[in-house]
């Protein structure tokens, strides 16, 4: 891959960040190894980095956690780099209200505005939950990959979660007169809408990362598994493939049809892809309740390298990586099938305690008392 | 919980029922206005004033306007078989920025909103259905915002009208998604009327 496909962070500004009141920090493309103590604030210079991709937290905590104590808001200001364009970001990351942000000095409204500024990918330690959590954790990897491949399905996403709650605040209300059964008509035709774009781009999109998570885990644990996913639906009567991409309107509809009843005496929509789950199967079984714990370990580590892998292949450009402290949850040799998989994008790699055997740091910071210092 | 006497305190929480205004702005224009000139102050006042007391809503078309009927409902060279539906009257002023549009509007004051407990009902669609049978109006262009609320509003008036054989067209094309009519430019708008489109109903 040539270096000029790279985006990269070049410099971070940070005023009142978490445990940073004021740092001015440069750093380059390649691997730069942050150390220092729990708690120093390594994961808040990963977070930062994070928010410029996403104009959210991966720690999934609200904007008012980034803003340090005592003050009204945070601010980051951040260069990115991609071949001979340079973007400038600055956001005021408030405590209350709206934040503004800026792209190259012109005020943006939508947070899909920063769409392609930079992708990021990130691997920490509670990634296990990918396989051993709840369906939401499954939907949200794949949600945010789609995200990462073409902005409309985060616009789908968000149609989605707002014509959920329209919807539901209409089938609480229970339907008192006959324009409500007219209003819930229309609900029910913007739910399939947003919510067939959203399992179609599912459906797509696992069709291309099953054959990536196979070989990332025949990587990593050095030896072949049956593998295999099923797409899991309560409103349709089968698991979904990618065959049934063009079907999910008409299944929907029909579903909405169908449960119209349960969902007016529960008083909650129950059918959509907020509900369904992508269930994983290791050699025949659940692999969230039935693998081992190393197995859970090595799929969840499949699973970012996989989606790490797609997102390279189809926009061109490694995603900045980040991983933090994920080196002290992994073994010996998933470490090292971990460093194999580094690509060549910009990474930031935090750790509490020693670089990785086989890690080769072009830069060491060291996190300390708000302030960083390049070793 | 009263932080500051009577007056301060009362002009503070009045300023705090505006929309869009925090508990920190109202404080801080409490101030501003405490400070600034008393002429000012007092031509605020007077202009909220009469703005409550000659400005009403049009009777046939619930724009704003002064006396019975809007600018638009009273220019006898619009369109009348032209209406453009809309859900507030600052909307109007984006369209007709645009220069685009000749006829008439119908303003609904809100979209249909569950959350917000706003049904067909809040809005003015029974006083739309009667201008429809007594003004000629052969094409009903929706224009309501381009999110959630307004496409589902623009939907539920489609089906509502087309049995009626009337034409119902949506504008389309180029307004953002999730956006809302005010802060589209004059072209994007521009172009959304022209490339209006009928609504599946
Ligand atoms: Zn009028």
């Amino acid at each position: 891959m040539v270096a000029g496909d790279v985006a990269y962070v070049e410099q971070v500004q940070l005023r009142d960040f978490r445990c940073f009141a004021s740092l001015d920090l440069s750093l380059a493309p390649g691997v730069t190894v942050i150390v220092g103590a729990n708690g120093a604030g390594k994961t808040s210079l990963l977070e930062a980095v994070g928010w410029i991709a996403r104009a959210r937290s991966f720690r999934g905590v609200t904007d008012s956690a980034l803003v340090a104590r005592g003050s009204e808001q945070a601010i980051l200001r951040a260069d990115v780099v991609h071949g001979e364009r340079r973007q400038l970001l600055e956001a005021e990351i408030r405590a209350t209200g709206r934040n503004r942000v800026l792209l190259n000095r012109h005020p943006i409204v939508r947070t899909r505005d920063l769409y392609g500024l930079l992708r990021v990918t990130m691997f920490a330690p509670d990634d296990l939950q990918l396989v051993k959590g709840g369906p939401a954790e499954r939907r949200e990897y794949l949600d945010d990959l789609l995200g990462m491949l073409a902005p409309r399905y985060d616009a789908a996403r968000s149609d989605f979660d707002r014509v959920l709650r329209q919807r539901n605040a209409l089938l609480k209300g229970g339907l008192r007169d006959p324009d409500d059964d007219s209003t819930l008509v229309v609900f029910d035709e913007q739910l399939v809408r947003a919510g067939a774009e959203i399992v179609r781009g599912r459906l797509r999109l696992l069709a291309r990362l099953h054959p990536l998570i196979v070989e990332m885990y025949e990587e990593v644990s050095g030896s072949s598994a049956p593998l295999d996913g099923t797409y899991q639906a309560e409103w349709a009567e089968a698991p979904l493939h990618e065959g049934d991409a063009d079907a999910v309107d008409n299944l929907l509809r029909q579903a909405l049809v169908a449960r119209r009843k349960q969902e007016l005496d529960r008083g909650i929509t129950l059918v959509g892809p907020h509900r369904d789950d992508w269930r994983i199967v290791l050699n025949d079984l659940d692999a969230r309740a039935q693998a081992s714990q190393g197995e859970q370990r090595t799929l969840a580590l499949a699973l970012r390298l996989a989606g790490h892998e797609l997102i390279t292949d189809l926009s061109g450009a490694a995603p900045v990586l980040l991983l933090d402290d994920v080196f002290s949850e992994l073994d010996a040799p998933r470490a090292s099938a971990l460093i194999r998989r580094l690509p060549g994008g910009q990474t930031l790699v935090t750790t509490a305690s020693a670089i990785p055997e086989g890690v080769e740091p072009q830069r060491f910071l060291r996190v300390a008392g708000g302030t960083v210092e390049a070793e | 919980m009263a932080l500051y006497e009577g007056p301060v305190q009362n002009l503070i929480d009045e300023l705090g029922r505006l929309p869009g205004v925090g508990p920190k702005s109202a404080q801080r224009i409490a101030f501003y206005l405490l400070k600034a000139a008393p002429e000012d102050a007092k031509r605020l006042a007077q202009s909220i004033v009469d703005a409550k007391d000659r400005v009403s809503w049009c009777r046939r078309c619930f724009n704003i306007a002064e006396g019975e009927l809007c600018a638009f409902c009273k220019d006898e060279r619009r369109d009348a078989t032209l209406l453009c539906i809309v859900e507030e009257p600052r909307d109007i002023v984006a369209i007709e920025r645009t220069a685009e549009f000749r006829g008439r509007y119908h303003v609904l004051q809100g979209a249909i909103s569950p959350i917000e407990g706003v049904g067909p009902d809040q809005l003015r669609v029974k006083e739309l259905l009667h201008r429809i049978s007594g003004e000629g109006v052969e094409e009903i262009i929706l224009a309501t915002n381009p999110n959630i609320e307004g496409e589902a509003t623009a939907m539920y008036l489609a089906r509502l009208l087309k049995p009626a054989g009337i034409r119902v067209t949506r504008i389309a094309s180029g307004l953002p998604v999730g956006g809302d009519l005010e802060y589209a430019d004059e072209v994007t708008l521009g172009r959304a009327f022209e490339g209006r489109r009928e609504v599946d109903a």
